[in-house]
């Protein structure tokens, strides 16, 4: 041991020290370089024509521009929001614009509108960041970004969760884009219209619709004709009915529907809504599940599942539930928005061609097939308020809407986006384009409001199903559970 | 020692009133230092910012107003919160039981002369090597009726109908249970083999020629050769099993009928909700039982 | 267990070994084949063998999904957070256990009941503190968080190791002319290289494996994790399982090599005091 050592023994520590931090600052420094140098690796080579072409433009404006952006601030935001001309366009805050796209299981899709938004930005001369986020995601992802004050600028987002973000006064209000783009293009289809209503939302449209989700139901046309059933039940009865006498447990089930606390499973309150019952009453305040009409549903759905017409785990199936069964060639119904479509056109042509479509079946007392918009929304606190309203113009356009529906899973918003061609050729977008305009508005015929949304999210209506299939308990307990629970809900929202 | 001199020359006991005591001191809050401001920095403050929060409406995006103990209020007058309770205890004990049976067991086996030991103990590490959501999707597809590895071997053994795995009361919690016991053996059996080591061959000798039985030689040696370790297991992986949240999230969401609701999983679905304030105060109501257990771990390592 | 075990007793010990092969390897095993399979082929003819074996999924994987970077991402996160939080906790664990003064005890508490919260706790708290000093969405800040849970159990495990050294060599050395430091470097790391080892891999593995805040705080795909990329495998109601079991199969790679190359250090380490505290 010499003494060199033993005099800098505690500057070798400090030395250490410096060296580690010095390390983690190197590592700071170099990790966002490297990322950069491969910006096309998203792109994904699928042989899609399309996307090979677009490969090439999308790598260039990578090279962030060095932020000199002069401090003339944009003219509030707000008001000036008729101004969409791209001449007179604000200068971009910050180094990027960010924006989160909603992936859905389409490649093709969710390549197409990336490019796109970047197409925006070179039009622009603006540095863009478009991220696909996965939608099973999205809530947690923007909630801790707008706690964290660093949410994207625009996003794209489900209607409850426009509605949740709305109430806390996150999204800026965008009723003459609205307007401006519904007049560009032969106005909103009706049912948009509705549900887009600003008296859901405070006075004000918080988000511009860009296509409608919700379910169609499939069939098995094979099991189904061999049974004597050649078409579409147009009942939930008759659909029961025609799933006992074609089933052939334990190859095939007839129900391939949800009762999980999962959103496909919220599809037993539509359920219940066609027999009659209501989760509210009129004034949106007052629980009513107590009623005849919710145990009359109550009995069909338990009876159904008590003649095995359920595939085993429906109580417990996540998202993909109904897809695998149906994938699987196990279940001869289910309700699904359109993924087990795609997949069948990827993956199982024979499946495919067995498969037909049709709107849910009707209760008793009416037909509920609800409508799913999804919108793009911006963000309060974004700094390129209206560099987002201008893209937001730029995303609705004819031709690129009527490309991306042929590659996504959504029905038209707009009137002129019906004659797209995909919703005069394929059946199953023939079916999203009939939802459209026939399917009945989110939460009707309750009232559309946070409650009623926060009830959807806590899956209150499967679980009362799961009450009975699962715990056993009499159809009375179970609707008094669940009113109690409905309406602590619901009092929240009372004060 | 030339150097030795001139190191107490320059470090005497006395200069500037510095003691080896203090010197001693300063260095050791200088080493401790960066461990303690990390830890200040990511956890202690994003603590004391939850339980905050936990007394206020907060949701995402607004003010925080403080309500006092409303959201404890809201959260215990809910049924599913007792169910939650109940779950999350006989998870982490069930779990634990079988890791402690099984992980005493597989680790004693595995310090028998066996031929391609290593091999063996590689293989135990197998599922603690994969990311956990990978594990859990895994055993979902082996209980799913609909291509799941567990249902076809049944269907082919000559079941009439599939086995519900997942979704029946029955078979739930115990089904997690399982899997959560899978993905989490491992680590206690690589601790009880490191520490089986440690034991003296000669207390085996003594006890052998003193002629007591198997049994004996486990009760009276390695048992408690084992005890701290598996103390110390115990609480490490109590603490896994009661905040791991993609085990029931994964398989079954908290289903069926709540059967297998636990605290992080009724804590994201608050989150669901943007009430930040909400599911604050469920992962904050779970503290208590975790203070006691830790409370009584370090008792009982302190008694050694 | 010293004596030659019996014929019988063999019999039984290689009859229990298989039967745990069976239990840990099945699963394993059903990963592997469903990587190897199409996606018609997982649901439409659902098999415990690997019929019509195909390397499409994987082809997929490095080629379109570029997995590769994922990689390299986790390696790169994994690798920084666990050799920080090795070393400041030696230096840590080191303080807690050879020196004395004021709060020692109340400051090695602190360190376990940080390990205690819950981390649906702490991440709302974590991306505020993150965005506030411009780290989200960087591999950087990842690094940072993984510390919450990478120092805690360090440290903690490595005071178990050092306690389980006897601190004579120490002192010795420190009579010969050592400073305390120099005793650290010299005579206790070297004892406890073992321990480190285990340590080190039991750190990476989580880190590795971690999900939750790199799901929060990671947004670009090119800055995604192993884990994270896996989870983009479910596309919204679709389960890409072909490409998920095939990136859990190439994801588990790197770290049963390590636990190969460390394997003997591993029970070793562990053995040498870290479990006797």
């Amino acid at each position: 041991m010499n003494q060199s050592h033993t005099r800098f023994a505690h500057p070798i520590i400090l030395a250490a020290i410096v060296a580690l931090l010095a390390l983690a600052l190197a590592a700071c420094a170099q990790a966002p370089a490297a990322p950069a140098q491969q910006p096309a690796q998203q792109a994904q080579a699928t042989a899609a024509p399309a996307a090979k072409q677009a490969e090439a433009p999308t790598a260039a404006p990578k090279a962030a521009q060095p932020t000199s952006a002069p401090a003339a601030a944009q003219p509030t935001a707000a008001s000036a929001s008729a101004g969409g001309a791209s001449g007179a366009l604000p200068k971009l805050q910050g180094d990027k614009f960010v924006y989160w796209g909603g992936l859905i299981f389409s490649d093709k899709a969710n390549k197409m509108f990336e490019d796109r938004v970047k197409e925006w930005g070179k039009q622009r001369n603006i540095p863009v960041e478009v991220v696909m986020v996965n939608q099973n995601e999205t809530v947690q992802k923007v909630s801790a970004a707008i706690q964290a004050g660093n949410a994207p600028d625009a996003f794209d987002l489900g209607r409850d969760f426009m509605l949740q973000l709305n109430a806390q006064n996150q999204l800026v209000p965008l009723d003459d884009l609205y307007k401006k783009i519904g007049d560009a293009h032969g106005g909103w289809l009706d049912p948009v219209t509705k549900a887009t209503d600003p008296k859901t939302f405070n006075g004000k449209i918080p988000g511009i619709p860009f296509g409608v989700g919700g379910n169609v139901l499939f069939r098995r046309t094979d099991a189904l004709k061999a049974a004597g059933f050649d078409k579409a039940p147009d009942t939930w009865e008759e659909l029961s009915k025609e799933a006992a006498a074609a089933q052939k447990p334990p190859k095939t089930f007839g129900m391939g529907f949800a009762l999980s606390n999962v959103g496909d499973g919220n599809l037993t309150t539509q359920m219940m809504q066609a027999w009659g019952g209501r989760v509210a009453d009129d004034t949106g305040k007052k629980c009513t599940i107590d009623s005849p009409e919710t145990r009359a549903f109550l009995k069909w759905i338990t009876d159904a599942y008590a003649q095995n017409l359920f595939p085993p785990g429906v109580t417990t199936w996540d998202g993909a539930g109904d897809n695998n069964a149906y994938q699987s060639g196990q279940a001869l119904f289910i309700a699904n928005t359109g993924s087990v479509s795609i997949w069948m056109q990827q993956n199982d042509k024979e499946l495919l061609d067995a498969t037909k479509y049709s709107v849910l079946p009707a209760g008793p007392k009416m037909r509920i097939s609800t409508q799913n918009p999804q919108y793009r929304g911006i963000w309060a606190n974004s700094k390129n308020k209206e560099l987002a309203k201008d893209l937001m113009e730029f995303l609705a356009d004819d031709k690129f809407m009527a490309d991306y529906y042929a590659n996504a899973i959504y029905g038209p918003v707009l009137k002129s986006e019906q004659s797209a061609s995909i919703f005069q050729t394929s059946e199953v977008h023939k079916g999203l384009a009939d939802l459209a305009v026939n399917g009945t508005a989110p939460a009707y015929p309750d009232v559309d409001n946070a409650a009623f949304a926060e009830y959807q999210n806590n899956f209150l209506t499967p679980k009362m199903v799961q009450k009975i299939v699962v715990d056993k308990k009499g159809i009375d307990d179970a609707i008094k559970e669940t009113q109690t629970a409905c309406q602590t809900i619901y009092d929240k929202y009372n004060k | 020692m030339a150097e030795q001199a001139q190191t107490t020359v320059q470090q005497p006991a006395a200069t500037g009133g510095m003691t080896l005591r203090r010197r001693n001191a300063i260095l050791g809050w200088l080493l401790v230092a960066p461990v303690v401001l990390t830890l200040v920095v990511l956890v202690v403050y994003p603590f004391f910012y939850a339980i905050w929060i936990s007394f206020t409406d907060q949701m995402v995006g607004s003010e925080a107003k403080f309500v006092g103990l409303e959201n404890y209020a809201y959260l215990f007058h809910q049924p599913v919160f007792w169910t939650t309770v109940w779950n999350t205890v006989i998870l982490v004990v069930a779990v634990q039981a079988l890791k402690l049976v099984f992980g005493l067991g597989i680790s004693l086996l595995l310090n028998q002369p066996l031929r391609g030991r290593w091999m063996w103990r590689g293989m135990v590490l197998l599922p603690w090597a994969m990311p956990a959501f990978v594990a859990y999707i895994t055993w979902k597809l082996l209980y799913a009726p609909i291509a799941g590895a567990f249902n076809m071997i049944l269907l082919d053994l000559g079941a009439q109908n599939y086995v519900d795995f997942l979704g029946t009361k029955e078979l739930a919690m115990p089904s997690v249970i399982v899997a959560t016991f899978w993905r989490g053996f491992p680590f206690w059996v690589i601790s009880f083999l490191a520490a089986l080591q440690t034991i003296p061959n000669e207390l085996y000798e003594a006890a052998a020629i003193d002629g007591a039985s198997a049994w004996n030689r486990f009760w009276h040696i390695t048992l408690p050769g084992l005890r701290h370790v598996i103390l110390l297991v115990l609480l490490l992986s109590t603490i896994w099993t009661a905040n791991s949240f993609e085990n029931v999230w994964l398989l079954t969401q908290g289903g069926p009928s709540d059967a297998t609701m636990t605290f992080p999983v009724l804590a994201y679905y608050s989150l669901q909700n943007l009430r930040l304030g909400e599911a604050a105060s469920v992962s904050v109501a779970m503290l208590p039982i975790f203070a006691i257990l830790a409370f009584i771990v370090i008792k009982l390592m302190q008694e050694d | 267990m010293l004596t030659r075990p019996s014929r019988a007793q063999r019999i039984l010990n290689y009859t229990l070994v298989a039967l745990l092969g069976v239990f840990i390897l099945f699963p394993v095993y059903y990963m592997a084949i469903i990587s190897l399979k199409t996606p018609r082929a997982i649901y439409r003819e659902p098999s415990l063998l690997p019929d019509g074996a195909t390397l499409q999924n994987y082809a997929q994987l490095f080629g379109e999904m570029d997995f590769l970077t994922n990689f390299r991402n986790s390696l790169l996160v994994a690798t920084v957070a666990t050799v920080i939080s090795v070393f400041i906790a030696v230096l840590a664990a080191y303080s807690l256990v050879r020196l004395k003064y004021r709060f020692r005890n109340a400051v090695g508490r602190l360190i376990l009941l940080t390990y205690l919260t819950p981390a649906a706790l702490l991440f709302i708290a974590l991306s505020v503190i993150m965005a506030r000093i411009g780290l989200t969405n960087t591999l950087q800040g990842l690094m940072f968080v993984y510390l919450t849970f990478a120092t805690p159990l360090s440290t903690w495990l490595l005071m178990g190791f050092f306690r389980g050294i006897p601190p004579d060599l120490e002192e010795q050395a420190m009579v010969d002319g050592a400073t305390r430091l120099q005793s650290l470097w010299l005579v206790l790391i070297p004892l406890s290289a073992p321990g480190i080892v285990a340590v080190t891999v039991l750190t990476f593995t989580s880190a590795w494996n971690e999900l939750l805040y790199a799901l929060i705080l990671i947004t670009s795909p090119d800055l995604r994790t192993v884990p994270l990329a896996l989870n983009y495998f479910i596309t919204g109601d679709v389960f890409r399982w072909g490409l998920i079991m095939a990136g859990a199969v190439a994801a588990a790679v790197p770290v049963m090599v390590l636990y190969y190359l460390a394997q003997r250090f591993m029970v070793q380490g562990l053995a040498t005091g870290g479990v006797k505290g």
